[in-house]
């Protein structure tokens, strides 16, 4: 062993770390054989007693009891400390409860106030208040039965508006040759004539009656009757849209 | 109290953090002393050494849960803590590095005559009053190598996990220390006369 690998082993020699036998026998080996080593391992040796006595008088140090009292003191109070957020969670949660409450009140609120202000297509269920107004009416009091003496069924009449409205599954059943008298304008009309295969129930939905003019033999595609010597003239119809848009019913209007 | 004696430092502090406040007595009494001697040795001050073992437990209170037990023993842990607040106060307090070469404050040295023998000269007190002051000067990457392996007789793993760097570095940082003590605690003239020696050495090494 050289100076320079001695070096790199003479703290650890010192130290009495664990170190391979030959490696250990060598360097002692060296420290017999050059005396500058040999003074540098002993002051080694003499560092490491330094120290180990420097470990052994705070070896019995400890820290006051004072810091144990505070550090159990404090202990105590976060542990008295950790309930306080399960009543902040339970005014979250009933803040949570209050507002979908609130909510939902709203929601309700909206709906009752749309139900009892809804139109109302029947007749029968408007009450006694709006049966004077459609006496004072000159035009429904004039016109009660259609044309061909077919009585017109209450639940066909047509309100003034052209708003979306509800329809009677049994107006699209009727035959398609039935007409129906428009009290306010005084027209007549045919029963609605399905566009579609569609489902009469899909009509419950609601929809949009849009007023158009057809050329006349459009009437022939459903099935109606034609006056030749009208037959440039065009007809006027109403059709059904669907809330999606769809025209799904058609009745000619006179 | 007995039967939780033997639980270990993870077991002790995994009740502790149930909120277990025997728990924290034992694992405070077990790990406290350590820590302390650890910061004192650092920092060479009481009241820097008392506050950083009531923060060190104080964060195990608050922190506990980042301790990964697969990583390394919770005193390694502990070091590794009261090794960042004793240097954090160590910067505030601006104690850092008191004593160096060019310090004016005289190091009692291990070699009071030149007899072989030195350390029969001086008293006991004394020699262990030098090796404080001597490790006290030492830069803080030396110092708590010294403080760690040589006076708390952690392993070099163990300083390794709680330096946060390889057992190589731990090593070397250690050889280089012991070598700073040494230059330290020689007296002047000699010092001079193993300051040329060293070089000489050097150049044979070269």
């Amino acid at each position: 062993m050289n100076c320079q690998k001695f070096e790199t082993v003479v703290s650890e020699l010192a130290r009495g770390q664990m170190m391979a036998a030959a490696l250990r026998g060598e360097a002692l080996a060296h420290i017999d054989a050059c005396d500058d080593c040999a003074l540098r391992f002993r002051d080694e040796q003499m560092l490491t007693r330094g120290l180990h006595s420097l470990a052994a008088e705070m070896d019995s140090l400890e820290a006051p009891a004072m810091i144990e009292a505070n550090v159990l003191m404090a202990f105590r109070a976060r542990n008295a400390v950790v309930p306080a957020p399960v009543p902040q969670r339970r005014s979250h949660s009933a803040y949570w409860l209050a507002a979908v409450a609130a909510m939902l009140l709203l929601a309700i609120s909206v709906f009752v106030f749309r139900w009892t202000n809804r139109p109302v297509a029947d007749p029968r269920n408007a009450g006694n208040q709006e049966e004077p107004q459609r006496k004072s009416q000159p035009v429904e009091q004039a016109t009660p039965q259609f044309a061909n003496n077919v009585p017109v069924p209450e639940d066909e009449f047509v309100p003034q508006r052209r708003k979306p409205r509800r329809m009677q599954p049994a107006s699209l059943s009727r035959p398609a040759n039935n007409q129906v008298a428009n009290h306010v304008t005084n027209e007549i009309a045919t029963d609605f004539i399905p566009l579609s295969y569609m489902n009469a129930a899909s009509l419950q939905d609601g929809g949009q009656i849009v007023r158009v003019q057809l050329p006349r033999s459009a009437l022939v595609n459903f099935g109606l009757p034609v006056n030749m010597d009208r037959y440039n003239e065009k007809v006027k119809a109403d059709v059904l849209f669907g809330v999606d848009g769809t025209a799904r019913a058609i009745r000619f209007v006179q | 109290m007995n039967l939780k004696n033997d639980l270990s430092d993870t077991e002790l502090l995994r009740s502790m953090l149930a909120g277990d406040d025997e728990a924290l007595t034992l694992l405070y009494r077990r790990r406290q002393a350590g820590v302390y001697r650890f910061a004192l040795q650092m920092s060479g001050s009481k009241p820097i050494a008392e506050d950083v073992t009531q923060e060190v437990f104080l964060f195990l209170m608050r922190e506990g849960h980042v301790f990964d037990p697969t990583r390394g023993s919770l005193s390694a842990f502990l070091f590794g803590v009261a090794r960042n607040f004793v240097l954090r106060r160590l910067r505030v307090e601006q104690l850092l590095a008191p004593l160096n070469d060019e310090s004016d404050e005289e190091i009692p040295s291990l070699h009071a005559t030149a007899d072989l023998c030195p350390l029969e000269d001086l008293t006991r007190a004394e020699t262990i009053d030098s090796v404080r002051k001597a490790v006290l000067s030492l830069p803080a990457k030396y110092r708590e190598v010294v403080v760690l392996c040589e006076l708390q007789d952690v392993s070099y793993g163990e300083t390794a996990e709680i330096l946060g760097c390889a057992i190589g570095t731990v090593r070397s940082r250690l050889h280089r220390a012991r070598a700073l003590l040494l230059a330290k605690l020689r007296p002047v003239g000699e010092f001079e006369e193993a300051g040329s020696a060293s070089v000489k050495s050097a150049r044979c090494f070269a």
